[in-house]
């Protein structure tokens, strides 16, 4: 059998005209036993083992920072949010301090308010979501026997942006700059704040959501096609399911915030009412956006701490997971679900009962594949020889407070039972139940349980069991007793109470526990740091687990030996001497001759070999990109906005010319063997290529902020009776469409340069892609004028705002059109872009497809829309 | 294999490797689309129908037939998917090992089918639930 599946063999090809089209992959697929067999000789193997260990050495000295390398990345990433969680743990402390009796001076109101919103910010923000970012960054390739992700210089970028941007938000308690507010900000009490808390929470915030979409981008990518060979969708461990729905769901939560935030900033920085009642505003808006997003989020957290959860009860249970497809239900069927939910926050906001009818019973139907999954579990220790060990100590704890916290949300979801509840400890007792049995439990099973795969040694049984019933206990001492702090009437958010309340007694109960908790986290970080260097060295696989992880020496930077044919779900377990072939390089790309970093790229489903990549090493060019990102996000909050014009100038010709300098280096040969017989290309373009996906995926991410402003339209239109108010000025109709056709103009010579240069006529492209450019910045014009000649004033009402806000962010997008368009024009004309070499061309077409598409619902929704209303 | 047929295949087996693995979310995707047109229905109605509160009925019964419709389609996955799944492993209900083949991972996609439209009918009977039993405008 060859690479290519037998059924397509008999069918048509279509017929294209692709002469300089990335030659076939070809040989033998899959390999045979007698080829895996053959002994690999042991001088050519330490001769392999030098130039792989030399193409993947981690710079050294000052240079050590440069590394872009997963294994490197990935540890400062978890460090960082461990550090960012120990922060917001202190804050939660002086929290407990001031509530321990009535009437406490600790700190004043305006501390405390800072230090509630930073809290739960820097929670959800700098913890919860970039921890999944960074395990993920760190364990995935070897969950997938590959040697890195597919753009370990996007992961570097997004890890120095999340470094600073979490440092500047978090960083304003100390200078009593913080927001304070709540983590939601709700307008319009928010927009009271003076001074640059709110735009500290926006910016910043803003800045480290662009972050983890990026991240999100590059897991996704990663898991869909750098699979090791044979590894099929059925086949892959259940984290990389959940990365994969959790990816998803990352892309369509965060993009409503981030338009959320958008609108709020031209509302606090513009004075445009899109939640100020009176000029036909509504705060509610705010509400939707930012639980559009926050409940997803919810699950954002909790999917990936299962998913640590689904790899280690099976090493315990000494048997393969029960009911693998019920669990990939569970998993897809809650990251759907979850966002039909997030009303569920909104309960006592007033709406139609009717529409709280539906989120009621949509929040009580996730409960059923949250609970399936938490059943699969159970059977597979029931059907298993389950043994105990710390993780599963800390995945024991986990299941009965989550169990616990899943509970008090079956009644909350209740929508009468939580107009009692709401806004009161009831609620924070059922968020911390949710989020330490669903996060943090699991993740530091996890920390335990992976500890080995990245340093190679073991924590300590005795500090871990110390940490665990610490932990336990102080979280249960703490938190159960505030159910009964809320159900008698102790309202969240408030700095003190007075005595005769009653509640003191129970405030000191949770305010002591509160410090058994701590100190349990104080043994469990010191041990994670101590055992770095002194802990006992272990075997490779010290918990006998059957996925590929363990499989990779902690000592060498790699990853893995030679990428693996995979055709089990517990290969360790289940493929003959499979560790030994590994390590002795019997599989695929064992070798670097060319001294290059390279990972292998599969079929999305059935994960066929493709492609060798080249991926990129150090630089710096990352963290010159991010320090001008962060510029462009950070000094508008001190108004510095020419500033931060230039910044976000500089941002992007650092991101140009990165990315040029990678699009021009084109690999010296066509194919090139990747082991047991397989020749591979090197440079794809298209479908093909993992840029194209990343490109696609990207603009789904950002489809869905474009589909959220819509949203906006339509919720004004059907909440407020004076939407759009009688006689109001309308946009340019002529002009919306001269600015529909210019575009569609430039977006089909976009379309037409790339079919025509693939067709061996780079000129003709470079032709087209002088022209397009033009008639974009023609048809950006034509757009600006069509709302700003009519004179429709954005500060006067939200009708105006709302167009003006949808033309500016189309612009934007049109500025990015045009910049890829340049970008491709520079490299035709400098030959860096042939028709064989193409793949930049294919990715800036797939962006003007997008591009379009909003133009499209642009002209129509701004132009069109209020002529039909 | 030419050079040819295989980049003529790359676009072909994009398609075909993502319809597939989209063909799963059939389901769920029915079980939004029903949600989000029984909530922006209901929105609509109220806030834009000429006398909304005097024709409930009219809303009751919309949004009971775009139900029957939904149900209909997540029916019609369900069917599809369970044959996919049991094809040719007709007699025992127990999940087998994976053994890599691609029929292993055809049945594999059949059963997640299966059992997202299981889910998925569930929810859109819950989504219904309320019109039926709480409706009204305020």
């Amino acid at each position: 059998m060859t690479v290519a599946d037998p059924e397509r063999l008999g069918r048509p090809i279509p017929a294209a005209a692709d002469r300089f089209a990335a030659p076939a992959p070809s040989g033998p697929f899959p390999p045979t036993p007698e080829m895996l067999a053959e002994p690999v000789p042991p001088d050519l193997a330490a001769a392999q083992e030098d130039r792989l260990r030399k193409a993947w050495k981690a710079p050294s000295g000052w240079r050590y920072w440069s590394a872009v390398n997963n294994s490197e990345v990935g540890v400062w990433y978890t460090l960082t949010c461990l550090a960012f969680m120990l922060g917001a743990g202190v804050l939660a402390l002086l929290m407990r301090v001031q509530l321990a009796v009535p009437e406490n001076g600790f700190l004043s109101a305006d501390r405390y308010n800072q230090f509630f919103t930073m809290h739960g910010s820097a929670m959800m923000f700098l913890f919860a979501v970039p921890m999944f970012e960074a395990v993920s960054i760190l364990l995935l390739p070897a969950l997938l026997g590959a040697r890195d992700l597919p753009f370990p210089r996007l992961s570097a970028f997004g890890y120095w942006c999340f470094l600073i941007g979490g440092v500047f938000v978090l960083g304003s308690v100390f200078f009593d700059a913080a927001p304070n507010s709540g983590w939601f900000m709700y307008p319009p009490v928010s927009l009271q704040q003076e001074g640059v808390g709110p735009d500290i929470w926006l910016l910043g915030l803003s800045f480290i959501e662009v972050a983890s979409i990026a991240a999100a981008v590059e897991l996704i990518v990663g898991t869909l096609k750098c699979r090791p060979p044979g590894m099929r969708v059925n086949l892959m461990p259940l984290y990389a399911w959940y990365v994969m729905v959790v990816g998803g769901m990352i892309l369509f939560a965060f993009p409503p915030l981030i338009a959320g935030d958008f609108l709020y900033e031209l509302q606090s920085g513009f004075d445009w009412p899109f939640f100020d009642p009176e000029r036909g505003g509504d705060p509610l808006l705010w509400q939707h956006l930012f639980w559009i997003f926050g409940h997803p989020e919810v699950y954002i957290i909790f999917l990936p701490s299962i998913a640590l959860t689904a790899m280690i009860v099976p090493t315990f249970a000494r048997r393969p997971i029960v009911g693998y497809s019920w669990i990939v239900l569970s998993a897809v069927g809650t990251g759907f679900l979850s966002f039909g939910l997030w009303v569920h926050h909104m309960f006592t906001t007033g709406l139609p009962a009717l529409s709280l009818g539906f989120f009621s019973a949509a929040s009580e139907a996730v409960v059923i594949p949250t609970g399936v999954q938490l059943f699969a579990f159970v059977a597979t220790l029931l059907a298993g020889r389950a043994r105990m060990g710390l993780p599963m100590l800390w995945i024991a704890g986990a299941l009965a407070i989550f169990t616990a916290g899943g509970l008090t949300g079956v009644m909350v979801a209740i929508a009468p039972f939580d107009w009692q509840a709401h806004d009161t400890y009831f609620v924070v007792a059922h968020l911390h139940y949710t989020l330490f049995g669903g996060f943090v439990f699991p993740v530091i099973a996890g920390a335990v349980y992976f500890y080995p795969v990245v340093t190679g040694r073991m924590l300590s049984e005795r500090l871990g069991r110390w940490a665990f019933w610490l932990i336990f206990a102080g979280f249960n001492i703490a938190f159960l007793p505030m159910h009964l702090t809320g159900l008698i009437g102790m309202p969240r958010r408030v700095f003190t109470y007075p005595a005769e309340m009653g509640w003191g007694g129970l405030n000191m109960v949770s305010t002591l526990a509160s410090f058994v908790i701590a100190a349990g986290f104080a043994v469990l970080v010191w041990d994670l740091l101590r055992a770095a260097w002194v802990g006992p060295r272990t075997s490779r696989n010290p918990w006998n687990a059957g996925t590929l992880e363990f499989v990779p020496d902690p000592d060498e930077n790699w990853g893995t030996r030679s990428i693996p044919y995979v055709h089990t779900r517990y290969p360790a377990w289940e493929q003959e001497a499979f560790v030994e072939r590994v390590d002795s390089g019997r599989f695929y790309l064992p070798d670097a001759p060319e001294g290059l970093r390279e990972t292998l790229v599969t079929s999305v489903i059935d994960a066929r070999p493709l492609q060798v990549l080249r991926v990129p090493g150090p630089s710096w060019i990352t963290h010159v990109a991010a320090l001008f990102t962060a510029g462009a996000f950070i000094l508008p909050v001190y108004h510095l906005y020419w500033a931060a014009g230039v910044s976000s100038a500089l941002a992007i010709l650092t991101v140009c010319v990165w990315l040029y300098l990678s699009a021009r280096s084109h690999p010296e040969a066509e194919t090139k063997d990747a082991g047991l017989g397989l020749r591979l290309p090197l440079y794809v373009s298209g479908p093909s290529s993992v840029g194209w996906w990343a490109m696609w995926i990207t603009m789904l991410g950002d489809a869905t902020a474009f589909a959220s402003l819509v949203f906006g339209v339509f919720f004004y239109w059907t909440a407020r009776p004076d939407f759009p108010p009688e006689g109001a000025a309308m946009a340019s109709g002529t002009l919306a469409v001269a600015a529909l056709v210019a575009l569609a103009l430039s977006w089909a010579l976009t379309l037409t340069a790339r079919v025509v240069n693939a067709r061996g006529r780079p000129w003709t492209a470079t032709l087209c892609l002088a022209v397009a450019p033009l008639l974009a910045v023609a048809g950006g014009a034509a757009l600006l004028g069509s709302v700003w000649l009519p004179d429709l004033d954005p500060t006067s009402h939200v009708y105006p705002a709302i167009l003006w806000a949808i033309v500016i962010w189309t612009l934007v997008h049109v500025g990015g059109g045009i910049i890829m368009q340049l970008f491709c024009l520079v490299g035709l004309l400098a030959g860096d872009f042939t028709p064989r070499h193409d793949a930049p061309l294919w990715n800036i077409t797939l962006f003007w497809h997008f591009l379009a598409l909003t133009v499209l619902v642009t002209v129509a929704v701004v132009a069109g829309l209020p002529r039909l209303l | 294999m030419t050079a040819r047929r295989h980049s003529a295949g790359g676009e072909q087996e994009f398609a075909e490797e993502r319809a597939s693995l989209v063909r799963i979310t059939f389901g769920p995707l029915i079980w939004a689309m029903h949600f989000l047109l029984s909530y922006a229905g209901a929105a609509v109605f109220c806030a834009k129908f000429p006398h909304a509160s005097e024709h409930l009925d009219l809303l009751v019964w919309g949004i009971g037939l775009a139900t029957l419709v939904a149900l209909a389609g997540i029916a019609w996955q369900g069917q599809r998917s369970f044959h996919q799944w049991r094809k040719g492993n007709e007699d025992s209900l127990i999940e087998e090992d994976a053994d890599g083949s691609s029929e292993d991972r055809h049945q594999f996609l059949g059963h997640a089918a299966l059992l997202l439209a299981v889910i998925s009918a569930v929810g859109v009977i819950y989504t219904a639930l309320p019109a039926f039993l709480t409706a009204t405008c305020r």
